[in-house]
């Protein structure tokens, strides 16, 4: 798989304040990651970071191979970004805004967008700041995947999106990654929206990606054991992120399970359970420190 | 209509939930021998997951031999030797069993009385199959 995004040693302050620091991350073609990370996280700094938007500190990103300050136009045009505010001119009607924005683009879906504007009931003749925050977060959608980008990079799609227009968003992003390989970054905060859609799942915490994997592999590796009758320190056990004692059992979050070390515990006699863990939880987990 | 259910907040990868799913079906046949599996695309979408998990799905069940490819046509219920379709009964339900067992032994249940009970359950199963007949 070819990589779409390369950063190395990122670094990003705001007022002295250091948001990103020696960032490194890179994400193939066809990868559909949530990057999660808390409130204040960087998300939104990292995303627009990438897109050049935000100028950086130091560090190298390159997006289609190009160095992220000189993109050429071709590259651009496979880009689509959903910022998490409107930064569109208020003072244009959809209808016109659309019209400004096709000028940009060599590949143009009106058929999507004529689609989406009905399929959203977007009265065109209103203002963008007119709109509800909604509604103009849906135009903001249409805008970007109206160029058909290859890449599409949504800064937490879900906050402004009603239950309905985040399944539509959802089923949309499906039908994309079922027929063009397209690579989407989407940052939340809600791990139930990327649950059914990432492939991987990246996590920013003290301005690093301190975790990035499959999905899968995280479900299955990121485990809760619980050991009966067993009184045993964090240090006792391997890959421990953390663990709890209570009454006569321990109870541990580890990041792989240790099969060799299972395997002695077993003939040892102790019993131990396993129990899977749910993104959110495996989120809490992993930021906890 | 949706064939399929998944939890996509549990612990367990989704592609997971779907390899035990249509095994189950194959099993309670839901899905005879030779039926052609809904497409990737017709499963992706319905469940609004990623469609590289259905293929993993699909892919594992192939190579399980659960599954067999048709050119063309998508993915079938593989035709199976009697017993090794009793084999593959078992391991679903050991499966089941052995999430049955961790509860018990978690709610302080002795081994005697969890036989105890699973034999009254399964004398009380017979004993409804022989008033059917």
């Amino acid at each position: 798989m070819s990589t779409v995004i390369s950063i190395e040693s990122l670094n990003k302050s705001y007022d002295k304040q250091s948001v990103l620091s020696g960032l490194n991350w890179q994400v193939s073609q066809g990868d559909i990651v949530g990057l999660l990370g808390k409130n204040g996280a960087g998300k939104s700094t990292l995303l627009k970071s990438l897109l050049n938007i935000d100028e950086i500190d130091g560090g190298q990103i390159s997006v289609f191979d190009e160095a992220h300050h000189s993109l050429s136009i071709s590259s651009k045009e496979k880009i689509g970004y959903v910022p998490q505010e409107n930064d569109e001119i208020t003072w244009l009607p959809v209808t016109d805004l659309i019209k400004f924005r096709k000028q940009f683009y060599q590949q143009w879906s009106d058929e999507k967008v004529n689609y989406y504007l009905d399929k959203w009931q977007i009265d065109t003749r209103k203002k963008m700041i007119e709109l509800s925050p909604g509604q103009a977060q849906k135009v903001l959608i249409i805008l970007a995947l109206a160029s058909m980008p290859k890449l599409l990079i949504f800064d937490e799609p879900a906050s402004a999106l009603d239950p309905a227009g985040r399944r539509d968003l959802l089923k949309e992003l499906v039908n994309l990654a079922c027929d063009e390989n397209i690579t989407v970054i989407f940052s939340t905060h809600i791990t139930s929206d990327l649950e059914r859609l990432a492939s991987k799942v990246a996590i920013l915490d003290k301005g690093k990606i301190c975790y990035f994997d499959d999905l899968d592999k995280t479900k299955e590796n990121v485990v809760q054991l619980v050991m009966h009758g067993q009184q045993l320190s964090q240090q006792q056990i391997p890959n421990a992120l953390r663990s709890d004692i209570k009454g006569n059992n321990t109870y541990c979050v580890v990041t792989k399970v240790d099969l060799i070390w299972l395997e002695e515990q077993k003939q040892q006699g102790v019993k131990i359970d396993i129990k899977p863990m749910g993104l959110e939880d495996i989120f809490l987990e992993i930021t906890a420190s | 209509m949706t064939q399929f259910s998944i939890s996509a907040s549990s612990g367990i990868p989704i592609y997971k939930q779907l390899c035990t799913q249509i095994e189950r079906m194959i099993l309670t046949d839901a899905f005879s021998q030779g039926e052609v599996l809904p497409s990737v695309r017709q499963v992706a979408s319905e469940l609004e997951v990623n469609p590289m998990t259905v293929s993993k799905a699909y892919g594992l069940l192939e190579e399980r031999g659960v599954l067999t490819r048709l050119r063309g046509k998508g993915m079938a219920v593989a035709k199976q030797a009697p017993e090794k379709s009793n084999k593959e009964r078992l391991l679903v339900l050991s499966a089941m069993i052995d999430e049955l067992v961790k509860e018990a032994m978690l709610m302080g249940l002795t081994d005697d009385e969890l036989t105890k009970l699973f034999k009254e359950k399964l004398d009380a199963e017979y004993s409804l199959a022989v008033i059917k007949e």
